[in-house]
């Protein structure tokens, strides 16, 4: 199954792109300041008895070390959450409801539909549930038709515009169930690679 | 203690080794991946083995070396860093087991007090989680204060806490002399009221009932 032509294509490399500009975070950066974190480890078992001085200053900089790592991880997250490569949509939505303390239910068993489809879903989705974190919105994900199908219900309609900033990269479409009422089911269908 | 390391990346190896030999560590094994790691541990005995997850053999290396050490050495540790803290690698990692065994962040253990107190417990038996995500899998969701496990009858109570020394449902019936039906009830009652419904596997919802107690008895749930 291909994507719509030429702008399908375009869409595909450049979530291909995002992906590993996470990988390059990771075993870059992230990896680099892990490793000093342990160096400074090593610097303050060393630290001479009884220099409270030296020892709280190397505390700070382990601390400070920790704060650029967990900004790293945000930014990854924002950029192409590694779960969602390694593990599908399931996991990957699952993680971010139970991070953000939210109520969402997510159904999307073993589900995999490539890179760009899955990139376009979760962040549709993530968009969604940021709206009202409390909301108990149902997510529902399958494959039909050479298609990744997800369905947000108990969604609010207006949220049909950033679904549809996702889908229509990839030559999607989005549908909803009745634009009036004050909850509603969203259903969008991204190509599959 | 003896400690065995793999680790693909070739900077944090090296601080890790520098940082276990300064906490006065024996390291016995250090290698790149998982399958020298299990080769070399064949011979070699240890107390501890550190793993990395995302390391050869790709792509979560970590956890396919992690069951074959469990395999071959049940006695052996097994400590996962990773620079990432998620709920999905931590119920694959209780998949291995739910003793001698750890998952911490890869920047957390960056003093000798915190990577050798992590060691000793997990050598003796226990199991490590990063605190951070222990906390995320039993928060409740916004606006619900009460603590949960205060919801639960005495005898739920007893079940809960005999579920968190890691027995069976019918290790729980015989200790309690009730009977299996009776004891599962109480479990299917106890993730109800912890809010654990079923849409999670059964496994999973044990570790997450016994995650709770755990929490809730350290008096910050």
């Amino acid at each position: 199954m291909t994507l719509g032509g030429e702008h399908g294509r375009r869409a595909e490399e450049r979530w291909r792109r995002r992906r590993g500009l996470e990988r390059r975070l990771h075993d870059g950066p992230a990896l680099r300041l892990s490793a000093l974190s342990l160096r400074l480890g090593v610097l303050r078992a060393d630290a001479p008895d009884g220099n409270e001085a030296w020892r709280q200053g190397l505390d700070e900089f382990a601390d400070e070390l920790a704060a650029a790592l967990q900004e790293l991880r945000d930014v990854a997250a924002a950029i192409y959450p590694p779960l969602l490569d390694e593990a599908g949509l399931g996991p990957a939505l699952r993680e971010l409801v139970a991070a953000s303390g939210g109520r969402a239910r997510v159904d999307a068993d073993g589900v995999r539909a490539g890179t760009a489809a899955e990139g376009a879903a979760y962040f549709a989705t993530a968009a969604c549930l940021a709206a009202d974190r409390d909301a108990p919105v149902d997510v529902r994900v399958r494959v039909a038709d050479g298609h990744l199908v997800l369905t947000l219900s108990g969604v609010d309609p207006a949220l049909h515009g950033v679904v549809l900033d996702e889908a229509v990269p990839l030559g999607g479409s989005v549908g909803v169930t009745d634009a009036s009422a004050e909850k509603t089911e969203i259903t969008a269908r991204f190509p599959c690679a | 203690m003896r400690v065995a390391v793999a680790e693909d990346g070739a900077l944090f190896r090296q601080g890790l080794v520098m940082l276990l030999e300064a906490a006065g560590h024996e390291v016995v094994a250090v290698e790149s991946g998982g399958d020298p790691l299990v080769a070399v541990l064949g011979t070699v005995p240890a107390d501890v083995a550190l793993l990395d997850i995302r390391m050869p053999p790709e792509p979560d290396g970590g956890l396919v070396t992690a069951e074959r050490l469990r395999a071959a050495h049940p006695d052996m540790g097994l400590l996962f860093l990773s620079h990432y803290a998620e709920s999905h690698y931590l119920m694959r990692i209780l998949e291995i087991g739910t003793d001698r065994i750890g998952y911490r962040l890869k920047e957390k253990v960056g003093s000798v007090e915190v990577l050798s107190d992590t060691l000793a417990r997990i050598a003796d038996g226990e199991i490590v989680i990063e605190p951070e995500l222990a906390k995320r899998l039993v928060e409740r969701p916004r606006g619900e204060k009460r603590d949960p496990v205060s919801t639960l009858s005495e005898r739920e109570r007893d079940v809960l806490k005999l579920m968190a020394e890691g027995r069976s449902n019918n290790g729980i019936a015989s200790t309690l002399y009730v009977s299996g039906k009776a004891v599962e009830k109480h479990v299917a009652n106890i993730f109800d009221k912890l809010g654990l419904h079923a849409d999670t596997s059964a496994h999973h919802r044990r570790v997450l009932a016994v995650l709770t107690y755990l929490r809730s008895q350290r008096g910050d749930a």
